[in-house]
């Protein structure tokens, strides 16, 4: 690993400054990813920027009018054990206790996950199913993005020189049910294949709204805009699913690498689409009604 | 070089030492304290032989810096036996056969320990989801796997 100096501001401000000032560093949050980079010299920093010191990037809050505010530094383990996400986004609270592995959950960020812009891990697709906010600061002052608008292309952000990712809100939702699946090509794997998640709204067998979202197999998860119009309002069948699920895959546009080719990844998308609706709604003639 | 003065609390004991900022946690417990019982794997967070706790959760030290256990209590496999008497951990792993070279093991012992700490009586399928973070070459896992059982066992006073 390349030397650097290593700096540790106390506020958002000062680390804003510090990024402007030093414009070849590098900032940490929990440092799994950037670890790595730096270990491998992908990335040669002047400087790393350690936000681990600013209390304002902390903690995880609920307010009926405004939902969940989760702090960009609060560890996908702490997302995971929350009562408050467990209560408010339990499909969060899943997704976070099965993410990688105990040890990256430990040291892992939910802010540094984002800002990394890595294709191939579960929080982003989730969080845009969950319609969530991304609040940027800098010296400059805030903006909020959703996840689609700050994601915008493979390992790229829409973070502006000297900003930060200060927290992630999710806003109370008119969605009574939701699931976050993941897909490993094998079970040793610790990044997913592909993965679906799924917010919606049920009147009984029938689905009154939905947003769904593929991730992890497309350079920046993905809404299911299509197969989400063609499932609203209706009664869901085994065959409604399927064909939810066919619509869904012919809507991505998967990338192939080392994981997998873009086909057999459109065809995992296609599976977990179908699957996950079939769990959710259980209706007569589904593998998961069959199989019982 | 861009140098840090660090504070950690290391198996009880305390540490004072200037560091070089890109020091890795694994080569300041190795190479600056001696504690060579945390090993260095593959270096980039696959294997998990470099598991250690901080403030009692495992994470992997060849994927943090020094620097940032400043201020932490770090706990190592040097840390557990008390008096030279094994950690129930420890002892599993021996009496059920947890371990052959041992290469991984204090890897596994350590995760172990939190996993334990976190869910005294886990199922089989929340002991091997638990060690997804860990590879054995050797064992094939059924040897470890039994020897958390049997650990868990004896933890929960049985």
């Amino acid at each position: 690993m390349k030397d650097f100096d290593y700096l540790e501001p106390a506020s958002i401000a000062e680390a804003s400054e510090m990024m402007l000032a030093h414009p070849g560093g590098s900032v940490m949050a929990g440092g799994t990813a950037l670890m790595l980079a730096l270990r491998q010299r992908m990335v040669t920093p002047s400087h790393v920027i350690s936000l681990r010191r600013i209390r304002d990037l902390r903690g995880i809050t609920h307010t009926p009018a405004e939902g969940l505010r989760i702090g960009a530094l609060a560890l996908h383990a702490e997302v995971a054990r929350s009562p408050l996400v467990r209560q408010h986004a339990p499909m969060l609270a899943d997704m976070a206790s099965r993410l990688a592995n105990p040890q990256v959950r430990n040291q892992g960020t939910i802010g540094g996950n984002l800002c990394y812009g890595d294709p191939a891990t579960d929080p982003p697709s989730c969080l845009l199913a969950l319609n969530a906010d991304v609040v940027l600061r800098s010296a400059r002052g805030t903006r909020v993005l959703k996840v689609d608008q700050f994601a915008t292309d493979y390992f790229a952000t829409a973070l502006e020189p000297g900003e930060i990712v200060s927290e992630i809100r999710i806003p109370p939702s008119a969605f009574d049910a939701g699931y976050h699946a993941r897909f490993l090509r094998t079970a040793a794997e610790h990044r997913p294949l592909v993965n679906f998640a799924v917010s919606l709204r049920k009147q009984g067998d029938a689905c009154e709204d939905v947003r769904m979202v593929i991730g992890a197999s497309t350079r920046v998860p993905t809404r299911l805009r299509k197969a989400e119009d063609w499932m609203k309002g209706k009664t869901v069948t085994a065959r409604l699913a399927a064909e939810v699920a066919d619509l869904g895959a012919s809507e991505i546009e998967p990338i192939s690498d080392i994981r997998g080719d873009g086909s057999f990844r459109r065809d995992m998308a296609r599976t977990a689409c179908r699957r996950t609706i079939e769990d959710l709604f259980n209706p007569a003639g589904s593998a998961a009604t069959s199989a019982a | 070089m861009s140098k840090k003065t660090i504070e950690v609390v290391v198996n009880g004991r305390t540490h004072r030492a200037e560091v070089p900022a890109r020091r890795m946690l694994s080569d300041f417990l190795r190479d600056d304290l001696f504690l060579t019982g945390t090993k260095r794997g593959c270096e980039t967070g696959v294997c998990g032989c470099c598991s250690v706790l901080i403030d009692g959760e495992v994470i992997k030290s060849c994927l943090s810096l020094a620097v940032h256990a400043d201020g932490h209590e770090v706990t190592t496999i040097e840390g557990l036996a008390v008096d030279g008497v094994l950690h129930p951990v420890q002892e599993a792993f021996v009496n059920h056969g947890g371990l052959q070279c041992g290469y991984c093991t204090p890897g596994f012992i350590m995760t172990t320990v939190a996993m334990l700490n976190d869910n005294p009586n886990p199922t089989e399928d929340e002991i091997r989801h638990g060690l997804n973070g860990n590879l054995c070459r050797c064992t094939g896992y059924v040897g470890i796997v039994e020897s958390i059982k049997a650990a868990a066992e004896k933890l929960r006073g049985n």
